[in-house]
């Protein structure tokens, strides 16, 4: 536990060690900030990387009879392109910004076990080279992200009649892939947990915690309830594979659906375990830039443990379409429809925080209500999906495409460029250029819904996903140039973020301690934290510490009951 | 001009020496995490590939559990 004494004045001279090298520093690091950067870069790289397979993916199905890739190569860049930016980008990206900023926010000195903290960055790394490196053998998994059995079998019993299903090496590098990125997420979840529970500064309860704090901590659970579903699934793959047995093989008595239900209890948790972080950090950002504190903080953070605890009763939404008795439909429709309710407390809440305030649209203020934006239309169209008979229609159909990738591209990946713009100078001690910030925001608005909102029409009219080609006679071809072309108006607006990073690390301007004049402890550490986060460490007497250290006559604590 | 370069030279390579005593404060720096999960990456790639590959692997996951039990704290 990182619980020693500070001391500071005294030097000792001898010779540097491998560990006060540059690049010893990084390999040998246990600190959080270094390992929550650490993950941030590393999870942007995966992001360029499964935005080109994106981009492929678009050029192939920008005209009919697209000759970009062919039917095999279509299907690993697809099945890549998701689990990259799942398990790969938007998973470590968000524990990258739990690990920098949530000791600050709580008024630790690191998080609970530092060592583990470093295993689970490093794993991330491994496991995603390894996962990648599938492209190197010409076998990179090939049967979508969430690998439906029996189709990721081998060859025997694989249905009704022998055929071949998946005999290369694709679905090992997958099964395996994602047992490696589980044991991360456990272990970054456990500490996350410890440190949220055990190292919190003197007086911060649970009711003052930073809602950024709040979703980490409602997250880290859903990991752990989570995950081990999703590793026991890719264990019995591997033993069907290679042992012999016949879990998921209906010809041998196993059952093809135990596929589904192990990977969608796992996978709609999963959603959330991608969109709740993204809710904390707008719950933060809103309130800095609308110069109030959060309205219904209490609703806001209970709404999470809410969408936590339903996350876990929806699963079986991803399989209307196998033909599920009428009362398990009938369950998992309202399950379903029912957590709409705290997600809307949610956007309700963040209307009322805003509505009134002394807004100010500094860039991470324009994503963050972008995100609300987005976010709400891809909520309104999951409550759509709900809808059994509507399900029915377009279960399959590029309609679940759009509705997934407003969730995820225009909810948290919106969220994390907010984190990104708002938390930069803390890391760096320099503001991100406002101006590029602002093209960059504009130019993803657009891009997103030129790419995904056609995609809704295109469900409707039939189009089913990851299909590799299509006739030109089907009345698609026009939206689905238009979503190729909003890909690559995305594309551009990365290139224009990429550049503002680079010109800001050379020659940025310096932010200062509390660029935002913002509320929460983080800021009350110089740019970027000294090693130790807090010489001394703070006490806190209401939601907003750093706001009453800074402003004590009108200190939330002389009038807040909480 | 030259002998005030090669002093400044000798108090910057004087500095990079110098170990503040705050980087003491914070967790110690450990290279099991790193070498734990190059462990476990490598019987992973074994399993893909070659037996010997995870033989090895599993060989040094072993020793960096060890290592990382017995790291003086």
């Amino acid at each position: 536990m990182a619980t020693r004494t500070v001391v500071e004045g005294v030097t000792l001279e001898r010779r540097r060690r491998f560990s006060e090298t540059y690049f010893g520093e990084w390999v040998m690091t246990t600190d959080h900030k270094k390992l929550g950067i650490m993950y941030i870069v590393t999870a942007f790289f995966f992001f360029l990387v499964g935005g080109m397979e994106a981009l492929l993916v678009r050029t192939q199905l920008a005209v009919p009879d697209g000759k970009v890739l062919n039917a095999e190569q279509y299907n690993q860049v697809f099945t890549m392109h998701g689990t990259t930016m799942i398990f790969l980008f938007v998973m470590p990206i968000l524990v990258g910004f739990g690990n920098y900023v949530v000791p600050l926010m709580i008024g630790a000195r690191d998080m609970a076990f530092p060592r583990l903290n470093a295993f689970g960055y490093w794993i991330v790394l491994f496991g995603g080279f390894f996962l990648t490196s599938s492209f190197l053998f010409g076998q990179a998994p090939n049967a979508g992200w969430f690998s439906y059995a029996p189709l990721t079998e081998l060859t025997s019993n694989c249905g009704p009649t022998a055929v071949r299903c998946t005999p290369d090496l694709n679905m090992d590098f997958w099964a395996l892939g994602i047992l490696m990125l589980g044991i991360s997420s456990i272990s970054g979840a456990l500490n996350f947990v410890v440190t949220i529970l055990k190292l919190r500064a003197p007086g911060m309860t649970i009711n003052r915690m930073p809602l950024f704090t709040w979703m980490t901590l409602v997250t880290s659970f859903l990991l752990l309830f989570a995950i081990p579903s999703v590793t026991a699934a890719a264990l019995l793959l591997l033993l069907d594979r290679h042992l012999g047995t016949h879990f998921y093989q209906a010809g041998a008595g196993g059952d093809p659906l135990l596929w589904q239900h192990l990977f969608w209890s796992f996978g709609h948790p999963e959603v959330y375990i991608l969109i709740l972080p993204a809710f904390g950090m707008i719950s933060e950002i809103l309130p800095v830039f609308s110069r109030k504190p959060l309205f219904g903080y209490t609703f806001v953070a209970w709404s999470g443990v809410a969408i936590g605890f339903l996350s876990f009763t929806v699963w079986a939404h991803h399989m209307f379409a196998v033909g599920l008795p009428p009362v398990a439909q009938a369950f998992f429709a309202t399950s379903t429809t029912l957590i709409a309710i705290p997600t809307a407390v949610k956007i309700f809440n963040w209307v009322a925080t805003v509505y009134g305030g002394k807004l100010s649209f500094k860039v991470p203020m324009l994503f963050a209500l972008g995100f609300v934006a987005m976010f709400l239309i891809g909520g309104l169209n999951g409550v759509a999906l709900a809808v059994v008979p509507f399900d029915y229609q377009v279960t399959d159909s590029y309609f679940v495409v759009s509705h997934l990738h407003y969730v995820l591209f225009g909810g948290t990946v919106f969220a994390v460029f907010a984190g990104i713009f708002y938390w930069f100078p803390k890391m760096t001690g320099k503001l991100l250029n406002e101006r590029l910030g602002q093209i960059q925001f504009w130019l993803m608005l657009i891009g997103v819904n030129l790419t995904f909102f056609p995609m809704h029409i295109l469900g409707l009219l039939g189009m089913p996903r990851r299909i590799y080609t299509y006739p030109g006679n089907l009345g698609w071809n026009e939206l689905n140039l238009l979503a190729t072309i909003g890909a690559f108006i995305i594309a551009v607006a990365i290139l224009v973020f990429l550049w503002n990073f680079i010109i800001t690390l050379r020659s940025g301007e310096p932010a200062g301690d509390d660029p935002w004049d913002a509320f929460t402890l983080e800021w009350d550490t110089s740019s970027p934290p000294k090693p130790y986060n807090f010489l001394v460490l703070p006490v806190v007497r209401s939601r907003r510490p750093f706001y009453d250290k800074k402003n004590p006559e009108t200190a939330d604590w002389k009038t807040a009951t909480h | 001009m030259a002998e005030e370069q090669a002093q400044s030279k000798q108090v910057r390579s004087k500095q990079r020496r110098l170990a503040a005593v705050e980087e003491t404060s914070g967790p110690q720096l450990s290279y099991w995490p790193f070498v734990l999960a190059v462990a476990l990456m490598i019987a992973f790639v074994g399993i893909v590939i070659h037996p010997i590959l995870l033989g090895i692997g599993v060989v040094l996951t072993a020793v960096a559990v060890i290592g990382w039990g017995l790291e003086r704290r």
